[in-house]
């Protein structure tokens, strides 16, 4: 279906049948307004007549946005419990005062976000601007053309194609691209993808029996994991959390790609592409692999069997009080960890190790470059602000000063600089636990560092490491030698094939889950291994690859 | 137990088995309250490293001196309790007199009245189409959306109707002869000796108004007009699932609130509800017998 524009007069809505709060798959059949003014594929010019008000004539690259008269967007807001809004937020006030723009604010708790979402957007309703969308959740809405493709627009939008080009995004952006080639998503860029998941280990006790924090290998790390067994007989050497909806998701997540696989959170569809053709991820060798070596860490008592289906909490409960000595982690999370041991008074001392490599090399997931981002309504379209809306997007979230703004706020306010790239924060502010005991927050109190104005916290790699502490950076410096991995190539499926894979890819993926736990905790023999693999192709697997690799070989044609 | 024959022996036994049973099943309900209760005056780090069961560890209020220390808190408290109020209000007038009207035998087009009601108990048309409606009516941000979609809840409707139906006739006669229009026997008769239905229907209406926040979440999108129900369901949501994050959550984009913050709100949020539980456990019993025995 081509998404087209006009001016609408009254566009009949029919929404229809949505699954009670499936945040994703709701099917909405919109009568989207359509026109044949040959709509705007990209490259191709769209007529802003009546719709510049407020825009600047000339607006490029170190431009600093100021619409010509006062405007006002509608922002689909993402209200965050650590942050709630407040209408008197600095951010506000700069954004009127030299922006020239207001918003007119529909919000919703984090709680209810993505369910909402797809309610307001269902229903025809959503405001112009639809903050804190992630790549792939937007897929969603384009069928029922209530949103806008991004992709005819971002050529009025001078930083936005700049980074694309000076990063070189195109190969992730192609990876957005739908059955129409184009992408409705304006997603968040990371100059650099930046590893924040690893395992985090008693530093202390690495330390007292001789253990490198940098283990070349998962064999390596294994046999350090028995060295602490041996001195701590009565101990886990292992614990592990982000089990609530499988098992170890995180951990799975980050370990996948030095398997040559993808698990855990980094999962998706399962899809796991070998150079040629797209293979399922859940059946193949590098999984089985991974699954071995986790059956292996259990059978041996190296990691704690609950690890598989406790909750983050009672890991941590573990970690701190000292019963495990190992569990994962990100870079914010171990400062919490840090805060819970030194509230139960011990002396522990924690700390990341690097991933190590494995059977499959030392990799780095692919795709880590775009995160969340946001979607504009097609009623956006008809607005007499539309361009100035661009403009003030560009700048806002694409444009080195606007991304400073939304991360560190004003200079002098809430920051000075020191230097190029060093930014130093007010010492009666703290922020992501820089300055830990001032009495004003940066996020709370003043609205910025907010994930709806700032993507990936700043998006270039200096603003992105800004108020990373020493230990993180540390963390990603010693990532950094690891092979980023080849992104897949895209094969965007048309409705029906959506359709019809999603029938597949739930039994499938669940079954995969399943599995996961059974092997690694020993309930099945990795004998079954084969039983397991015949069980999925009987659950439609290879109907599912082929569709894929279908779209995969349809799109490379036609593009 | 009847005076003067001793219980059998295997009687007895049963007895203890019962009580022990009881007894446990009582434990089992009650431990996760209390549990709650003693987090809510422990130290986060007692609670994180999974020291507190029942008795409070690190004993403290000043959690509770934070939580109350939140407008929003209070403002979303005192938006529970409007919207309860009124809700239940409006919801007990029309089911009164909605069940009232369907529970005379000589109403015209009576059983077509009842299976509309009942046919939405069944069906409806859908979370969208809700939404549309509501939307169009311009309820959405207003009081009205909390108070007006849910006012009649069929299940108590038909119960009322069936207590009615066992009013005796002769009562309502006799205040025919004596004068009294439709409705000064319904005002001044029928309702005063209706006492155990409708306090059972308040607290039924009432209950289910403090609890709920779907419909909130459905129409409201202003946090000050939040009932306090949703603004604890925000808090103790976790990050939004990991899946489409990956390993994209960013520094203060994972929610984290203080375990101890958790209880402490939960345990404000319930405390008016399960204080006005013992006093009215009586009237619960009766109202669930309501209509099951025809005179």
């Amino acid at each position: 279906m081509t998404q087209q524009i006009r001016p609408k007069g009254r566009a009949r809505r029919g929404a229809v049948l949505a699954g009670a709060l499936l945040t994703a798959g709701a099917l909405v059949l919109t009568g989207c307004a359509a026109s044949d003014d040959g709509g705007t594929a990209e490259g191709g010019e769209f007529d802003f007549t009546g719709k510049d008000v407020g825009a600047m004539e000339d607006y490029g690259v170190g431009d600093t946005f100021a619409a010509t008269e006062p405007v006002e967007f509608g922002l689909f807001y993402r209200d965050h419990p650590n942050y709630p809004i407040d209408d008197n937020w600095l951010l506000f006030e700069e954004l009127e005062a030299n922006q020239n723009v207001t918003f007119d604010i529909v919000s919703a708790p984090l709680s209810e976000w993505d369910q909402r979402k797809s309610l307001v957007i269902g229903a025809g309703d959503a405001p112009d601007i639809v903050s804190v969308t992630y790549p792939g959740q937007e897929v969603s809405f384009v069928a029922g053309g209530a949103i806008l493709p991004a992709s005819d627009f971002v050529q009025y939008m001078p930083n936005y194609m700049d980074k694309v080009e000076k990063w070189g995004m195109e190969p992730d952006l192609d990876a957005l691209r739908q059955e129409d080639g184009k992408y409705y998503l304006f997603p968040g860029f990371r100059e650099e993808p930046r590893p924040e998941y690893s395992y985090a280990v008693r530093t202390d006790i690495w330390e007292e029996l001789g253990l490198s924090l940098e283990p070349e290998s998962f064999e390596e790390f294994a046999e350090q994991l028995r060295t602490v067994k041996e001195a701590y007989p009565d101990l886990y050497p292992m614990t592990d959390r982000w089990s609530a909806n499988g098992p170890i998701e995180g951990t799975l997540g980050f370990v996948s790609p030095n398997f040559g696989t993808t698990g855990g959170w980094g999962f998706g569809q399962g899809l796991w592409w070998n150079g040629e053709e797209f293979e399922y991820a859940g059946a193949s060798d590098g999984y089985r692999d991974m699954v071995e070596y986790y059956a292996m860490l259990v059978e041996e008592g190296l990691l704690d069997p609950e690890a598989i289906t406790q909750d983050d909490d009672q890991a941590l409960q573990k970690f701190a009080s000292g019963q495990a000595l190992a569990m994962g982690t990100n870079d914010q999370e171990i400062v919490r960890y840090r805060s819970t041991i030194e509230e139960l008074g011990t002396d522990a001392e924690i700390g990341m190790i690097r991933v190590p490599a494995g059977p499959a090399g030392d990799n780095f997931q692919s795709g880590q470059r775009l995160v969340s981002g946001f979607m504009l309504s097609s009623e956006a379209a008809d607005s007499e602000n539309f361009l100035a809306m661009l403009q003030f997007l560009d700048w806002l979230y694409y444009s080195d000063e606007g991304l400073e703004f939304a991360k560190w706020g004003v200079e002098g306010v809430t920051y000075d600089k020191d230097g190029e790239d060093t930014w130093v924060l007010n010492e009666n502010i703290t922020a992501m636990g820089l300055n830990p005991d001032a009495p004003e927050n940066l996020q709370a109190d003043y609205g910025f560092s907010n994930g709806v104005f700032t993507l990936v916290h700043g998006s270039t790699v200096a603003l992105d490491r800004s108020m990373l502490r020493p230990e993180a950076l540390d963390f990603v410096e010693s990532m950094s030698s690891k092979d980023v991995l080849e992104l897949p190539p895209p094969a965007p499926l048309n409705e029906i094939e959506r359709e019809q894979v999603s029938l597949y890819q739930s039994s499938l993926k669940d079954h995969v889950w399943q599995n996961t736990s059974a092997f690694i905790l020993g309930q099945r023999s990795m004998d079954e291994w084969d039983d397991y693999v015949a069980e999925l192709e009987g659950m439609n697997m290879p109907a599912y690859l082929d569709i894929v690799n279908a779209a995969q070989e349809r799109y490379a044609e036609s593009n | 137990m009847q005076g003067g024959i001793k219980d059998s022996r295997s009687y007895t036994v049963f007895r203890v088995i019962n009580a022990v049973l009881i007894v446990a099943i009582c434990f089992i309900t009650l431990y996760p309250f209390l549990n709650v209760i003693a987090q809510a005056f422990s130290s986060e780090a007692y609670i994180n490293s999974g020291q507190v069961n029942l008795i409070p560890m690190g004993f403290n209020v000043t959690t509770f001196g934070y939580v109350m220390s939140d407008p929003l808190f209070w403002r979303n408290y005192g938006n529970t309790v409007v919207y309860t109020v009124v809700a239940t209000a409006i919801a007990m007038v029309l089911t009164t007199s909605f069940a009232y009207a369907l529970s005379k035998r000589h109403l015209k087009g009576r059983a077509f009245f009842i299976g509309i009601a009942v046919f939405t108990m069944f069906f409806n048309g859908g979370l969208i189409p809700n939404y549309i409606l509501i939307n169009t009516l311009g309820f959405k941000n207003t009081i009205w959306a909390i108070v007006i979609p849910n006012a009649i809840s069929i299940f108590n409707l038909l119960v009322m109707k069936a207590f009615f139906e066992n009013f005796p006739e002769d009562l309502e006669e006799a205040a025919a002869i004596d004068g009294l229009t439709t409705y000064g026997i319904l005002l001044r008769i029928v309702l005063p000796l209706s006492k155990a239905v409708i306090a059972t229907m308040v607290l039924f209406y009432a209950v289910s108004f403090w609890n709920s926040w779907f419909t909130a979440f459905l129409y409201l999108d202003q946090s000050e007009l939040y009932p306090v129900t949703v603004y604890l369901r925000n808090l103790l949501a976790a990050a939004t699932g990991g899946e489409s994050l990956g390993a994209g959550m960013g520094s203060g984009e994972s929610a984290q609130v203080a375990a101890n913050v958790k209880a402490v709100t939960m345990l404000l949020t319930v405390l008016p509800i399960v204080c006005l539980y013992p006093f009215i456990q009586k009237y619960f019993v009766s109202g669930v017998m309501l209509g099951s025995v025809k005179q």
